[in-house]
């Protein structure tokens, strides 16, 4: 190289360069994965997320479930449920995609126990948000077996043929949880899924670091526009999540608004939001808030019953407060348990699925979760006193009634779900 | 702006130590100074790392109080010990595994290409080069993307997960042994080589038994400082991992150093710390082994100045 | 004959090494150009890549100029951010090393070996550690909160892992620093003391030869030690991720680190990338040249 001074890029090479790069490409495209695409056709579309430039997909693309639109599911061609009486897979793993935390590991080792005689190892891999999980379930090409989400990603996981129709024969505890539960408007005749936990979402906070009531405030949600608990603050890493929050706090109540008027006020007051308080944006708000990283944080209203066992010595468990709507018009939501097409263990798969609605094993899972189980065996009454919940935190303790009239996070037709990401990103940029 | 080659200031210290004893004595005041300024910055740089290693034996779940000595986070704890956790176990050996097979492709891999680099001129050659070293600059974070594209949108024979990582970290690394050699082989110049072929040893055997002997310091220390560099990656390890089988102690650190650690994160990372440390201890041993067989005499100092 | 193989050798001992760099360095930078400049599926918002450049399309890149440039310009703010904090970072990682490397090069004495193996320590512990470390310090009831409240007596709450601006900079600067001290410590170790000295003959004072003469030629240093930093720090997101969590802090490494899971976006975390990656451009190639130099002079 001493010997050579190095020249310039001349325009001869970047021709030849180019003129490589066509025969290039058409190598490159010929070994292309195939994407696992549904009906849509993908060359007519265009990109633009907050533009709006983006044609609407065919109305028929996305079914939307809510509560006022019940939805039963089609079952795709080839993707029929599972024959009965089919033997668990044998010296398998089942790979879990979840959340971290969201799930009791002693649970997971009695179920390891209970399936012994077949070898069963499990696998715990963790995602940040559902967009995140459901990109990395349709490209990332890990043949994760069952995995938790909500009910604003249904649509998807059935339009990409991402989720496997269940064989109810091997789920009989289905009879454990409540009533609504076994034919939910998300998924009637619960085709492809089977409840995990209910929550709320609310206000969390720690009495000692912060002796206001939140909740006798005229508006509670306005502790985060408030510039006295800058820097100790934050809210979920979760746009729905947030930008709900601060549609309910100016008086809306539709948290799935397309209406471009209410999503830019929102976005205005995230952004002032973010120079008064400086929140942070975590999902960790279960363990900071204990540990008093985060004074208060909006959070699940499970997060507050496991924060219980974050405590650090010397604080005790009785300084957690948490904060909802007590008449329930306030954002509700469950999430749910669901077999991945792409898994190799679809029996084992299903076992587990039982496994985790029977009585017992949900009850010791929500013990270390904190989120509660729909279970019938539960009532909101005894769950103070059967120290599930402690006194300090009965406000987390989710109340049936409260479906009826609460706020769920309802799955967006794609192209407003952009508008909600642009919002997002834009939070997140700290602009 | 011309500065004379290191072995003639090598020598001209050797032949003129009074003086430059002089000059140091001249700016007695100036160094001690300059030594207040390195102690502290040496106390900033360690101390921190010297206090999470002491809180990995804390025998309470704080990481700020000091609760009792107690080797609980690493064996006895019945859950959550690094003997216990079978994740931490795990990301602790795949760590490890990225390590090793790392450095057994990059190395070879740029070696060679260093010894042909010395030899072979031409557009492609120093193309390469220039990209190694382009991959030695560019923020991670890029490679990282572009090969987690390429694997979700190329049907390429692998998936994520450890080869994926591998490869990513064999691109990034592959910077290492490149310089590193030809560095040494600059110095070693063709005249050995050039006698060996004058004595008829062919052009592979003057490589084997000449040049790849002289060039061992090189190879080791590219070695090392590609394998504690891997056990240290993040950015692209966690671009590329799969499932949490494939979750290194890196990306266990990023995730729950802000959810819900215990001491035993600590004692994860401290292992790990002292994996590094034997890798460079083994290196520092076999180094002066092989500049004894040399008849050099050598220090820490300048197996050091090596890295 | 002979002369022919051996000529042969040598392209065969570099090929592994260009055809690996060949695979996996340019092919992933065209599957970059080709979801930056793609569609994006309609329902699932994930990325097309268009493999043909003929037909390559510049929404995603007309939406993240729109972005840095534009009316609705959410982008500029974090990248100047990042500009800001890499500055920052850079110049205090320089003020730093220079004294402690001049003292290891020139003064050390009969504690030069340790105390080179003692800036090196800080290059084999893992950057996650040492961020570790200062979470676990900086932590409300952490170390550094004792120290500066000595022990509970002042009531001075400082919430150091919430948006601190200060932290991250701190962090980036304590993450980097190693990196600064070594090149600079080779070049400082490079000058002539018989240099120095003529100087000092010749009547200059210590500062004169401290600007006159140290500072010149250890200016390749410098560039190279600055360098080696500020580009892995402008895709930096990690620092910034643990050490403060708040979109207040967010750098352009955030930015992309977001997006590139995000619906929708990973086009346009595509697209930002080519545009940071085309601006460092001039300097990674100064940074290859500069150690192309280095090496004939070596």
């Amino acid at each position: 190289m001493a010997d050579r001074p190095r020249r310039p890029l001349s325009r001869r090479r970047l021709l030849q360069a180019s003129a490589l790069a066509v025969p290039g490409a058409w190598a490159l495209s010929a070994c292309a994965r195939e994407q696992p695409l549904g009906g849509a056709s993908s060359a007519a579309t265009s990109a633009g997320a907050s533009s709006g430039a983006a044609p609407a997909p065919s109305p028929t693309a996305l079914q939307i479930a809510s509560p006022q639109n019940p939805v039963k599911w089609p079952i795709n061609p080839g993707n029929e449920p599972i024959a009965s009486g089919l033997e668990p897979e044998a010296g398998a793993t089942l790979r879990i995609y979840n959340y971290p935390d969201y799930l009791d590991k002693a649970v997971v080792k009695d179920f390891q126990k209970e399936y012994a005689e077949y070898d069963v190892k499990v696998e715990y891999s963790t995602f940040n948000d559902y967009p995140e999980a459901l990109t990395k379930i349709r490209t990332g090409g890990v043949p994760y077996d069952v995995t938790f989400m909500g009910y604003n990603f249904i649509a998807r996981l059935v339009y990409g043929d991402l989720i496997r129709p269940l064989n109810h024969d091997y789920i009989p505890n289905i009879q454990d949880v409540w009533q609504e539960f076994q034919n939910p408007w998300y998924d009637l005749e619960w085709q492809y899924t089977v409840p995990y936990v209910i929550f709320t979402t609310g206000i969390g906070w720690r009495s000692d670091l912060i002796p206001e009531d939140i909740g006798a405030r005229p508006n509670p949600y306005d502790v985060f526009w408030d510039s006295k608990y800058a820097g100790e603050i934050a809210v979920l890493d979760d746009d729905r999540e947030v930008i709900g929050m601060t549609i309910l706090r100016d008086g809306g109540t539709d948290v799935n608004t397309a209406d471009p008027a209410v999503l830019g006020a929102a976005r205005d007051a995230m952004l002032e939001m973010l120079s008064l308080s400086q929140p942070r944006v975590t999902i960790t708000g279960y363990t900071d808030i204990p540990e008093g990283v985060l004074s208060l944080s909006q959070c699940w209203s499970g997060d507050m019953i496991t924060g219980q066992y974050y405590m650090p010595e010397g604080v005790d468990p009785s300084v957690l407060r948490y904060w909802s709507p007590p008449d329930g018009r306030g954002m509700i939501g469950n999430d749910y348990m669901t077999v991945l097409k792409g898994g190799e263990n679809p029996v084992l798969a299903h076992h587990f699925l039982n496994f985790m609605l029977g009585n017992d094993v949900s009850l010791k899972n929500f013990s270390w979760v904190g989120y509660q189980p729909p279970l019938r065996s539960l009532t909101p009454e005894t769950m103070v006193a059967d120290g599930y919940v402690p006194e300090n935190l009965a406000s987390a303790v989710v109340k049936p009634e409260w479906f009826q009239v609460g706020y769920p996070l309802l799955e967006l037709p794609p192209e407003v779900e952009g508008e909600y990401q642009a919002i997002w990103q834009q939070f997140k940029a700290g602009a | 702006m011309t500065v004379s080659a290191a072995p003639a200031e090598a020598i001209l210290e050797e032949a003129q130590p009074g003086r430059r004893r002089r000059v140091r004595g001249s700016s007695d005041t100036r160094a001690y100074g300059l030594a207040t300024i390195t102690v502290i910055y040496l106390l900033w740089a360690l101390v921190p790392v010297a206090i999470t290693v002491l809180f990995s034996f804390n025998a309470g779940r704080s990481r700020s109080t000091w609760q009792g000595f107690s080797l609980r986070w690493y064996t006895w704890d019945p859950t959550g010990s690094v003997l216990n956790d079978e994740s931490i176990r795990n990301a602790l050996t795949h760590t490890v595994l990225l390590a090793v097979l790392a450095t057994l492709i990059t190395v070879p891999l740029g070696v060679l290409f260093a010894l042909a680099l010395d030899r072979w001129r031409g557009r492609i050659p120093s193309g390469a080069n220039f990209l190694a070293l382009i991959t030695f600059v560019i923020p991670e974070i890029a490679l990282a993307i572009g090969l987690l594209f390429m694997v979700t949108y190329l049907a390429t024979p692998f998936g994520l997960g450890t080869w994926a990582q591998v490869i990513g970290l064999v691109t990034f690394q592959l910077a290492y042994p490149i310089v590193i050699c030809r560095a040494r082989l600059l110095t070693i110049g063709a005249h050995y080589e050039e006698a060996a072929r004058d004595l008829g040893a062919s052009a592979i055997g003057a490589v084997r038994r000449i040049i790849l002997p002289m060039l061992f310091p090189a190879i080791l220390v590219s070695a090392i400082l590609v394998f504690a560099d891997v056990l240290d990656d993040f950015v692209i390890v966690r671009y590329l991992s799969s499932d949490a089988s494939t979750e290194t102690t890196s990306m266990r650190i990023y995730q729950t150093a802000r959810a819900a650690p215990t001491p035993a994160l600590n004692a994860m990372a401290t292992i790990i710390l002292v994996v590094s440390t034997l890798v460079i201890i083994l290196g520092w041993l076999a180094y002066r082994r092989w500049s004894k067989r040399q008849g050099d005499t050598t220090e820490l100092g300048s197996f050091a100045g090596n890295l | 004959m002979k002369d022919r193989s051996t000529r042969l050798l040598w392209p065969i001992l570099g090929l592994p090494a260009i055809v690996w760099i060949v695979l996996f360095f340019l092919v992933p930078f065209y599957v970059v150009l080709c979801v930056a400049f793609g569609t994006v599926d309609p329902v699932f918002r994930t990325p097309i890549p268009i493999w043909n450049p003929l037909e390559w399309q510049f929404t995603q890149v007309a939406v993240v100029w729109d972005r840095l440039f534009g009316p609705d310009n959410f982008y500029l703010p974090a990248v100047l951010r990042t500009f800001a904090y890499v500055a920052i970072a850079v110049s205090a990682c320089l003020v730093i090393s220079f004294p402690v490397a001049y003292f290891a090069a020139r003064h050390a004495g009969k504690y030069r070996g340790l105390v080179l193996a003692l800036l090196i320590a800080p290059f084999w512990i893992s950057y996650m550690m040492r961020m570790l470390a200062w979470i676990n310090l900086l932590q409300p009831e952490g170390l550094v909160n004792k120290i500066i409240t000595l022990g509970g007596l002042i009531p001075l709450d400082i919430n150091w892992l919430s948006g601190n601006p200060f932290t991250v900079v701190m962090g980036l600067i304590y993450g980097y620093v190693p990196y600064m001290l070594l090149p600079l410590f080779a070049s400082l170790d490079r000058i002539n003391p018989s240099l120095l000295e003529a100087a000092r003959d010749m009547g200059a004072g210590g500062f004169d030869v401290f600007r006159r003469v140290i500072l010149p030629l250890s200016v390749p240093g410098i560039v190279a030690g600055s360098l080696l930093i500020a580009l892995p720090m402008m895709g930096d997101y990690f620092t910034s991720d643990m050490l403060s969590k708040s979109p207040s802090t967010a750098m352009i490494g955030n930015l992309i680190n977001l997006s590139i899971v995000a619906p929708g976006q990973a086009g346009q975390a595509a697209a930002l990338l080519l545009l940071v990656l085309l601006v460092l451009l001039v300097p990674m190639v100064l940074y290859t040249r500069s150690n192309a130099r280095a090496e004939v002079r070596s």
